[in-house]
């Protein structure tokens, strides 16, 4: 293994880092002239500036996305203020400047700067990215290299930050392995300050990066990728993973100990410029234990606990009085299955609904849609109610464990015609695991069925809307041994739906094909794919995950150029007794679990949820001093 | 009760796009307990409004806002109230209650003032500057184009510049600008100095521009009044 006592020479000093001062001036120059300045400024409301002279770790919150995406992710709010809520630290937000920000800062050789305090990021202790997306990755070397921070770990000296990421794509981080000196799995409110500890501990008695590394991989979750070495197959599969002695053979996530104490934040910071979520939000639960087979956090976030009741309003009340919002999400993977959800709507409104504070809820699951709770909540009354019945046939709902039937979608969206709704929005997937023409036909027949249902009951300008996405499957998924469909198959279903709902009461949206299949490649990629990231970036691309700025040509080029075949990740359908590239990495849900749970599916077979009904074994309950919680 | 309140928008409040501003007041009023007035109908919006928008990253040093609160409240602690919940950058000066009838702002403001500091590509004398603006002014018609949605435009920029002035200060130009305002128009500031320095060939620094509101008016008859006198006619 290589010797990273000694500082490296030349990259770190190539660029002489402005002071915050300059940056600040500098930029001031130039910001009226970019899109939405206030991305850009770091002085918005409850807005932390803490000293620079009396912390002894500074964190840079990285998320990679513009402000307005990264401001609207919670987990980036809880993280920002956990950190900042220790005295002995300090953590400042940077996201990824727009493309005429990053002009104007390229031109002018300005370094990415932390929004609070206008610091160069190189002058931080810590960098941590949120990985909340695969498409963000060119986003997360496009900020590193702005920094000028050496884009590889053994590039980097005892002065450059450490690199560090976490967020759901952690549970997969193997495309970023080279450029990320650790990573975080799971839930971060504990495992996060203990890191911080051992940073500020570093800084004080200096270890060697190596002794260093093997005390941060101690820390529950913690993924130090250069201690664990891969070999391939001729064929190009995997041979083994190997953990070097001293940390473990197999990493676990973390979970916090008591989610309904866990920290949240109250004083979140409010925007100038209007953001993607633009409101409060209050986290009524984490995990979800539906069990639909294709679903990530569904897997990678049990058990279910949910906050109680009391927590919950104490916090709404000081979430109205600090930020002065007057909407409030409550916040989950599936909120109408929290048990508290009647009271707590109803106490919102008695406690806040005088000052004008609406409540607002993500899209809600058919089966347990409550048309009164519906009618209660704010921005269904705007946009219309939406649901997402994922596939058109019974067949391929069993096939996915997503539960709901035709009749409950029927009858929600009856009671919401008779209420008065006029906008109905479902959401589908195409090129789910045995799919067939029959399935894509159910989407049709079920908006139509839809469609004369409102028409049946009276309503006038009805629309409904239809969005299909394209399944792209994930590691610890029950699907993660599945292909993705081939792209001109997955393109003909689209063209086919897109001719059969050509009627002014159907709006037909649809993923793009390219930037889908590319996301499948590195959610199931491994390490070789670090150079192509590199490469890809190197030639311009970033912002990956936004249609008008993704270049299809520069990734074509990069596989083309580098010899790797995207087949091989997206659309080859792996053994049960292959190495997956993530098997050194746990999300607490076994693998015994996911291949019955992938047997299951073939055979069309629901799974229960075992919230309500008996221990299905997945494996996350036992040995982890952690159960279901439900407070209802 | 409705109230007329004048406030800077200095610093990095600047870069506040109007649009986001009335968000802003919106939320310092319910952080600090003062309930709003809202709009009647399917999407009740709080009654707050501004006069003309100020470009994003001039700085504004007397502004001004009219907002409507449901009950009648001490002037001077409700404005205490809403200043703590004010983010640096928009600092309250004066409020006044207004008089059932009274006008709102668009309908009354009409010119605006500001102070251009912009550096000089090279360094001149007074009485070239003078001879400048002076020559400027004396135009009868000065056309603009200028690139909008529809396509290229021009417009005639000079009826709307009711002052000019200039005086050196060290390798910087301060100007003193004077405009008039209205639903039909008027003129940036940024306009006026790249007119001056291709027709009258004075060399401006047009990419590292300060522009600071000082003003916006009531003008009547050639004199300027505040939107608070006005009221105190009434």
């Amino acid at each position: 293994m290589k010797d990273h006592n000694v500082v490296q020479g030349g990259l770190v000093d190539t660029m002489s880092i402005l002071t915050a001062a300059e940056i600040r001036r500098q930029v001031e120059r130039f910001l009226p002239k970019v899109l939405k300045p206030s991305r850009y400024l770091g002085s918005e409301w409850n807005a932390i500036q803490k000293d620079w002279a009396t912390t002894e770790v500074r964190m840079a919150f990285a998320f990679p996305d513009v402000y307005e995406v990264g401001m609207s992710h919670l987990g980036t709010r809880i993280l920002y203020h956990l950190v900042n809520s220790y005295p002995e630290f300090l953590c400042e937000r940077v996201f990824t400047p727009w493309v005429d920000m990053e002009e104007e800062m390229r031109e002018r050789h300005i370094p990415l700067y932390a929004l609070e305090s206008f610091q160069p990021l190189p002058g931080f202790d810590v960098v941590g990215f949120t990985l909340q997306y695969e498409m963000s990755f060119t986003n997360i070397l496009n900020m590193l290299d702005l920094a000028g921070i050496p884009l590889h770990t053994e590039d980097r000296g005892v002065d450059d930050p450490w690199i560090i990421a976490g967020g759901p794509c952690a549970f997969n981080p193997e495309p970023l392995v080279g450029f990320i000196d650790f990573f975080l799995l799971g839930e971060s409110e504990e495992q996060l300050p203990e890191v911080l500890h051992l940073i500020a501990e570093q800084k004080k008695n200096p270890l060697p990066r190596h002794d260093f590394l093997v005390r941060v991989a101690q820390v529950q979750g913690v993924y130090v990728p250069d201690f664990y070495h891969v070999t391939y197959k001729s064929d190009g599969r995997i041979e083994k993973i190997e953990a070097e002695a001293g940390v473990p053979a197999v990493v676990g996530k973390a979970i916090v100990k008591d989610f309904d104490q866990a920290f949240f934040p109250t004083n979140p910071v409010v925007p100038y410029l209007e953001i993607v979520h633009d409101r409060m939000m209050l986290e009524v639960m984490r995990g979800c234990s539906r069990g639909c087979r294709f679903c990530q956090a569904g897997m990678i976030y049990r058990p279910v606990r949910e906050r109680s009741l009391a927590t919950l309003l104490k916090q709404t009340e000081e979430l109205v009085r600090s930020t002065g919002y007057d909407e409030i999400a409550l916040t989950s993977l599936s909120s109408g299955d929290y048990t508290c959800i009647q009271p707590v709507i109803q106490k919102i409104l008695e406690n806040h609904g005088a000052e004008g504070v609406g409540i607002s809820l993500p899209s809600l699951r058919v089966d347990s849609f409550d048309v009164g709770l519906a009618e209660t909540v704010q921005n269904a009354r705007k946009s219309g109610l939406t649901f997402a019945p994922e596939a058109g046939s019974q067949r391929l709902r069993d096939v996915i464990n997503k539960g709901v039937t035709e009749e409950n979608l029927l009858n929600a969206v009856e009671a919401a015609f008779k209420k008065g709704w006029s906008t109905i929005k479902l959401y589908f997937m195409v090129g789910l695991p045995t799919e067939t023409q029959e399935d894509i036909d159910g989407i049709i027949d079920l908006a139509k069925k839809v469609v004369n249902l409102g028409t049946k009951l009276g309503r006038r300008n009805i629309t409904v809307t239809i969005s299909t996405s394209i399944f792209v499957p994930k590691a610890h998924t029950p699907f993660q041994w599945e292909p993705q469909e081939a792209k001109a198959s997955v393109e003909l279903k689209q063209r086919y739906l897109r001719e059969k709902l050509r009627d002014r009461r159907f709006k037909y949206n649809y993923h793009d094909v390219k930037t889908s299949y590319l996301e499948a490649v590195f959610a199931k990629g491994d390490r070789r794919l670090a150079p192509l990231l590199e490469w890809a970036f190197q030639h311009g691309a970033r912002f990956d995950g936004w249609s008008e700025q993704f270049r299809e040509e520069v990734w074509i080029e990069a596989f083309t150029e580098l010899g790797i075949d995207p087949h091989f990740y997206a659309n080859r359908a792996l053994d049960y007794d292959d190495i997956l590239p993530w098997e050194h990495l746990e999300s607490g849900v076994t693998k015994r679990f996911l291949v019955e749970e992938h047997h299951r599916a073939l055979q069309e077979a629901k799974t229960i949820d075992c919230r309500y009904d008996v221990c299905t074994g997945c494996g996350i309950c036992p040995d982890r001093g952690v159960q279901i919680e439900l407070k209802g | 009760m409705r109230l007329r309140i004048a406030y800077t928008k200095v610093e990095d409040a600047r870069y506040i796009a109007h649009l986001d501003l009335t968000r802003v007041f919106e939320r310092a009023m319910r952080r600090a307990g003062i309930n709003m007035t809202y709009t009647e109908g399917f999407n009740p919006r709080p009654k707050i409004s501004f006069g003309f928008a100020l470009a994003v990253g001039t700085e504004g040093e007397r502004e001004y806002v009219d907002i409507d609160i449901q009950r009648d409240l001490d002037l001077g602690e409700v404005l205490a109230r809403i200043q703590e919940q004010l983010p640096p950058g928009i600092r309250l000066l004066q409020g006044r209650v207004l008089t059932q009838g009274a006008k709102p702002l668009m309908a009354v403001l009409n010119a605006a003032s500001y102070r251009i500091r912009v550096l000089m590509a090279l360094p001149i004398v007074p009485e070239r500057l003078q001879e400048g603006i002076e020559n400027w002014l004396a135009r009868g018609h000065v056309t603009l184009s200028r690139f909008t949605k529809k396509g290229p435009t021009e417009k005639d920029i000079r009826p709307w510049v009711k002052r000019l002035q200039g005086e050196i200060q060290g390798d910087e130009i301060v100007f003193e600008l004077e405009v008039e305002m209205g639903n039909a128009g008027s003129v940036r500031p940024e306009e006026v100095l790249a007119s001056l320095r291709e027709l009258e060939n004075l060399p401006l620094e047009l990419d590292a521009l300060h522009i600071k509101r000082t003003g916006v008016h009531v003008s009547y008859q050639g004199k300027n009044s505040s939107p608070f006198e006005q009221l105190a006619e009434l």
